[in-house]
């Protein structure tokens, strides 16, 4: 266990200063694997008063600071670290004591977990200041749900005729016939004749055809038109 | 379905349409990475080239800057290697290069030490030496500091504080120290020079007429203190008469004493005493960065100068610089060192007649001395003169001697000179920007067709038969482009037709001129499609230029756009201090894309020329609301205009009855505010002056420290309009502007924002928030009815509280409900409406410090207004308007909120790095954000400017009016052919069935 540091600045003037000086260091890992990566960085107590530079070892110490309660900050253009809270007790011998703190959480009172001093930081992430761009391929394209239902629609649209051709004759007035219920039942729904619609849909026979209103002219099936004009 | 909300909701809170690609990067911003102004004053900033290495060498160009910037730059290309930025308060007091390391002191006496490594900057040591608040203040600041490398091993010597002498090893551990402890004999020592077995302090002390030398010895291993005494000496100009001379473990102290030279051999007893140098008598000696190597410099009274050098344990004089003529200025000396360490010396003499400065070489080691001479031209019209040389040689074969010399000039700018070949030069007055604002650029109108007066059919023919011969280029270009072309974006490089000399804008007005002027007498006119120097210009002194001065640039005003038909113009108020200490104050009127004086009636006979407008200082200047007449007041409030003629006078005099304006005034030796207007008092003066209305009554323990106006931007939308359909009316008065005051006192530390109405003095607004140990440092910005500021909290103790950076949004809207509407835009100064307003305000955690703060600015202020934040780790932010909305509900949104697009309130506004606009560019210390329109509603131009400049563009409603650049053209043309090829297909098999129909049923 390393034991609390604190510096005693003897200095000339006959003046004795007790300075704490709070202490640790960055530890390299895969996300920020060294100083070149890490670039000019430094680490700030509160809004910058105090201060210290992080050295190529990854070592720093923020000197001449005074007891209080302080959050510990790295100040760094790429990376994002953990906030500390700090509290330098005036006591004999003096207590750097050091808690995990979360941005946006009130910071009294202290969490209980205890960190050592000096303290070691690593990095947790590094920046992404970009998107990607969205990149244009055929395969993505035709991925997409919309396009998918245009193809199956398209297949069907080419498809049925020979579907139809190829089909057991019996079958295909089955069909025929529950086409043209639906189409009733269409039609009925559009007038809004919803009684004979729902009849229609309910009898087995295939009914007589509801006489269509003038006004439901596009919802008639145009083939069966030309059928009546024949007639 | 809960999740899918949960996404949607995610989506509103980070929307990532605006976020940068990888590809914009270069496209649609630049970076210009400065250093700041050299610090030439002493050799212990001053510029300086070091090479390391044995065989492979690389060198830099190592210098301590105004900006508080320790640089490295590379002489190859003039491009930054490292640097590395100080805090304000820990001022470099010197820097100390040995081998492959530079150390520099920095802080009040030296209090810090930190160490480099030279070719990459890495920190490898920072240690306080003493504290800061027990450091000496000297002048210059590093007077007091000296640092000295162990002849052997990696230990430093440390002297701070005029006599505070520490060995530290490597990882800052002090091995010992010695404190000069002597308050009654007041002596600073200056400098610490080691051999291998003493280490020798040499300092001053002050005798009522002169500087007396003293030396202290101290034991190399221990520190012991083993002689300390005072050398018979009388030395006028202190420390610049005198220095220390080494060659090994020989060590001279130099100074001249009633123009003799005198020198003292450093022994452990100290027992020699010293000797003059026959002959000559000299005025100064000069330390020429060669006293490693027992050279230095010493100039006679008639001004030629001679090079001495250590011979054993004498001073001998091994040249002799002849005098320079009348037309040359006095000559700077630099010395260098080539591969194998030999040294040069130069002397460079720069002639303002001839325009051009004067290098002579001189190699000792060549034979019996050789000496090398060469010209180079200087150009003093946008240059000035040249402050400081240092000197770089190699010697590529026996006789041959080339040089290089980076020299800085008195304009702040850097410039390599290899022999008469410039290499680069680094602008570094732009680190020191006084004053910017954004021009627009005229379009470029082919002119080329337009026929003549009378033509003749034959004419006429010839004519557009030349014209058509360039249709078949046209159509394939139309065909070409209609195909496969892609068409100009927001986020594509903002490209101008080819213009010989002139500039003229792009498609959309990406491209515009930021005119910026800085103190060192430059303005500059910046391209913003690629941060190039499009002009510059140096400031005339006017009647100065006899005695000698400096101009400084206060307000920059733009009087003519392109919208107004002729060239765009701007006029540059400043205030010009000349040697005499009289002031003046100066308008400068210039183009803004070409650079030249438009000023009426001044004519440039080298440099940019001005008008004088006050003699005596400016109180304050304005520019009408027409924006084209400048208002200055001087002292005694007395109104001046620019320009000074009929028109602008008549409609100043229409105008004067409806002017209000805030003044800072001292008042009882207190600053006030105190609301002015003019009138004209014909018996008096033929001048309008200005009268105090009214007097804003502020506590007497508050300082005003800021006074910040509303922009005056287009306004689209008088109201917002909620989602259960009633209309909140913005307060929109346009008098309205912000004040800081800061604590006189450190009880009751805490800072007071208003909101002032500047017609009455009536108070919108009042909030006070804690001063952060007595500073106030906060950062406001107040645009139609929104007002945004940053400041940091302190306090802790109260419940939920924490410390933290905090950033405050308010909107103030008209009356005190919804619905309820003044007309506040319109509303006369002395409504009793004018008060009727309510306010909305939240607060917010913000993750960084801020030093500056800004609104992004469109066209017709359609578009959403994102708040631009400079950040302390060096970063420019946008933050969205709707994370700043201050009526984001503390609850679960309504359907209605929802409507409105409004989010749950949360304390903390997220660190988004896509939010980034400066990504990995790391963009320094930065004093003030300008934001101007481009030609496209949904896009606007930010420019931010202190030690760095950057430049990018925004849209912070997405670029609504220009083809998405996700639109993907490849996507609709593969759609459209698909459809085609579908129809061609399906046709026949469609005319096929029809027929089989007709025939079949």
């Amino acid at each position: 266990m390393v034991p609390w540091i604190a510096s005693l600045l003897l200095l000339g003037w006959l003046r004795i200063v007790i300075a704490f000086a709070v202490k640790g260091d960055i530890l390299w890992n895969d996300i920020c694997p060294g100083p070149e990566k890490l670039g000019r960085s430094k680490v700030v107590l509160d809004e910058g008063k105090y201060y210290g530079g992080i050295q190529q070892d990854g070592k720093f110490t923020i000197p001449g600071v005074p007891a209080g309660t302080y959050v510990l900050s790295v100040s760094t253009h790429d990376f994002i670290f953990d906030q500390l809270r700090v509290d330098i007790l005036n006591t004999t011998p003096p207590v750097i004591e050091m808690h995990p703190y979360i941005p946006g959480t009130p910071l009294n009172p202290p969490s209980s977990v205890i960190l050592p001093h000096p303290i070691s930081l690593v990095a947790r992430q590094k920046h992404n200041y970009f998107v990607a761009h969205e990149s244009f391929s055929l395969l993505a394209m035709f991925k997409n749900p919309m396009m998918m239902i245009m193809l199956v629609t398209a297949v069907m649209a080419i498809g049925t005729p020979y579907l139809m051709k190829n089909m057991d004759p019996e079958a295909l007035e089955e069909m025929r016939a529950s086409q043209a219920k639906i189409a009733s039942a269409q039609s009925a729904f559009a007038t809004g004749d919803f009684k004979s619609s729902i009849s229609a849909l309910m009898s087995d026979e295939p009914a007589a055809m509801p006489q269509p209103q003038p006004k439901a002219g596009p919802a008639q099936n145009k083939s069966r038109s030309n059928k009546n004009k024949r007639r | 379905m809960r999740l899918g909300r949960l996404a949607s909701s995610l989506a509103l809170v980070f929307p990532i349409a605006s976020a940068l690609h990888e590809s914009d990067v270069g496209v649609v911003d630049w970076h210009k990475k400065l250093v700041g102004v050299p610090l030439t004053s002493s050799s212990a900033t001053a510029p300086v080239f070091h090479r390391v290495g044995e065989e492979t060498t690389h060198s830099v160009i190592l210098t301590a800057t105004a900006s508080n910037v320790l640089a490295a730059i590379f002489p190859e290309n003039g491009t930054v290697a490292w640097r590395y930025i100080y805090e304000s308060g820990d001022n470099i007091a010197s820097f100390h290069i040995h081998k492959n390391v530079v150390a520099s002191l920095s802080g009040p006496g030296g209090a810090t030490l930190r160490t480099f490594d030279i070719l990459n900057g890495h920190l490898l040591l920072e240690q306080r030496i003493h504290e800061p608040s027990h450091g000496q203040l000297y002048e210059p600041s590093h007077l007091g500091t000296s640092v000295a490398y162990a002849t052997e091993g990696s230990d430093l010597v440390v002297l701070s504080n005029g006599g505070f002498v520490q060995r530290l090893d490597n990882l800052g551990t002090a091995k010992w120290s010695w404190n000069s402890s002597d308050p009654s004999a007041l002596v600073i020592f200056s400098k610490v020079v080691t051999t291998t077995t003493h280490v020798y302090a040499i300092g001053l002390s002050k005798t009522p007429s002169s500087y007396k030398l003293h030396v202290a010895v101290l034991s190399a291993g221990t520190g012991e203190l083993t002689q300390l005494s005072d050398i018979s000496s009388s030395i006028t100009a202190g420390l610049n008469d005198l220095m220390v001379v080494r060659r090994a473990d020989e060590v001279l102290v130099v100074w001249l004493e009633q123009g003799s030279l005198k020198y003292l051999t450093l022994s452990p007893n100290l027992q020699s005493s010293p000797t003059a140098v026959k002959g000559s008598a000299f005025k100064r000696i000069v330390d020429v960065g060669l006293s490693e190597y027992g050279q230095f410099l010493a100039v006679k009274d008639d001004g030629s100068s001679r090079i001495f050098k250590l011979d054993g344990s004498a001073l001998k004089s091994i040249w002799e610089f002849s005098a320079s003529g009348n037309r040359r200025a006095d000559p700077i000396f630099s010395g260098g060192r080539d591969k194998k360490g030999n040294p040069y010396i130069a002397q460079v003499r720069w002639s303002h007649a001839l325009n051009q400065a004067a290098v002579d070489v001189y190699t000792g080691h060549l034979g019996r001395g050789v000496m090398t001479a060469y010209t180079f031209p200087f150009d003093t019209q946008s240059h000035g003169i040249i402050t400081h040389a240092t000197l770089d040689c190699v010697n590529p074969s026996e006789m041959t001697v080339v040089s290089r010399l980076a020299i800085t000039t008195s304009t702040g700018a850097m410039q390599l000179w290899q022999q008469n070949q410039h290499q680069w030069t680094r602008e570094e007055s732009l680190s020191t920007i006084a004053v910017a604002e954004f021009v627009e650029l005229p379009e470029k109108v082919d002119i080329s067709h337009i026929p003549k007066e009378r033509e003749t059919f034959g004419q006429r023919l010839q004519r557009q038969v030349m014209e058509a011969q360039d249709f078949p280029q046209y159509a394939l270009k139309f065909v070409k482009r209609f195909a496969t072309g892609s068409y100009a974006s927001a986020s594509s490089a903002a490209v101008a037709p080819d213009s010989a000399g002139k500039p003229y804008r792009d498609a959309f007005g990406f491209r515009q001129v930021v005119v910026v002027a800085t103190p060192y007498s430059k303005v500059f006119g910046i391209d913003s499609s690629n941060g190039e120097i499009l002009w510059s210009r140096m400031f005339g002194l006017g009647w100065a230029t006899e005695v000698g001065g400096s101009i400084l640039p206060v307000k920059l005003y733009v009087t003519q756009t392109v919208h107004d038909g002729d060239s765009p113009q701007v006029v540059i108020v400043a205030q010009r201090r000349a040697e005499n200490t009289l002031i003046d104050t100066v308008v400068y009127h210039i183009d803004a894309s070409s650079g030249e004086n438009v000023a009426p009636g001044v004519v440039d006979k080298d440099v940019l020329e001005g008008v004088d407008i006050i003699s005596g200082p400016l109180v304050e200047s304005f520019i009408l609301p027409d924006h084209k007449v400048v208002l200055m007041l001087d002292e005694f409030l007395q109104v001046y205009l620019y320009p000074d003629t009929k028109e602008a006078t008549a409609s100043f005099t229409k105008l004067a009855p409806s002017l209000h304006f805030p003044l800072r005034v001292n008042v009882d030796g207190q600053r006030r505010l105190v609301g002015q207007q003019v009138s004209l008092n014909a018996e008096l003066s033929d001048r309008f002056v200005a009268h105090p209305t009214w007097t804003l009554s502020i506590p007497p323990s508050e300082d005003i420290q800021t006074l910040l106006p509303a922009s005056h931007e287009p306004i689209a939308s008088f109201g917002k309009v909620l989602g259960n359909r009633t209309t909140l009316y913005k307060y929109l008065n346009p008098r309205m502007f912000a004040l800081l005051t800061a604590p006189k006192a450190t009880q009751p530390a805490s800072c007071a924002i208003y909101l002032v109405d500047s017609a009455k003095g009536s108070v919108l607004h009042r909030t006070s928030v804690p001063a952060s140990g007595g500073v106030c440092d906060v950062h406001m910005s107040l645009v139609e009815n929104w007002f945004s500021y940053y400041y940091y909290d302190p306090e802790f103790t109260g419940v939920g509280q924490s410390k933290g950076h905090r950033m405050v949004t308010v909107e103030l809207y008209e009356g005190s409900q919804v619905d309820e509407k003044t007309k506040s835009s319109e509303l006369s100064a002395f409504s009793d409406k004018l008060l009727d307003v309510s306010t909305f305000e939240q607060a917010y955690i913000f993750p960084h410090g801020v030093t500056a703060l800004s609104t992004t600015s469109t066209k017709f202020g359609i578009s959403t207004k994102d708040l631009i934040v400079a950040t302390k780790n060096h970063k420019i932010l946008s933050i969205p308007r709707r994370v700043l909305n201050p009526r984001r509900p503390n609850r679960k949104v309504t359907a209605e909120e929802q409507e409105e697009q409004l989010i749950h309130y949360d304390p903390l506004i997220p660190d988004d790095p896509r939010r980034t606009l400066s990504h990995n560019y790391e963009v320094a210390n930065v004093r003030r954000i300008v934001t101007a329109p481009a030609l496209l509603e949904s896009t606007s131009l930010v420019f931010a400017y202190g030690l760095d400049l950057f430049f990018t563009r925004v849209a912070p409603s997405n670029t609504f009016d220009v083809l998405n650049e996700n639109f993907n053209k490849g996507q609709l043309v593969v759609t459209v052919t698909g459809l085609a090829v579908a129809i061609m297909v399906t046709r026949p098999m469609v005319k096929r069935k029809r027929l089989q129909e007709r025939w079949y049923q």
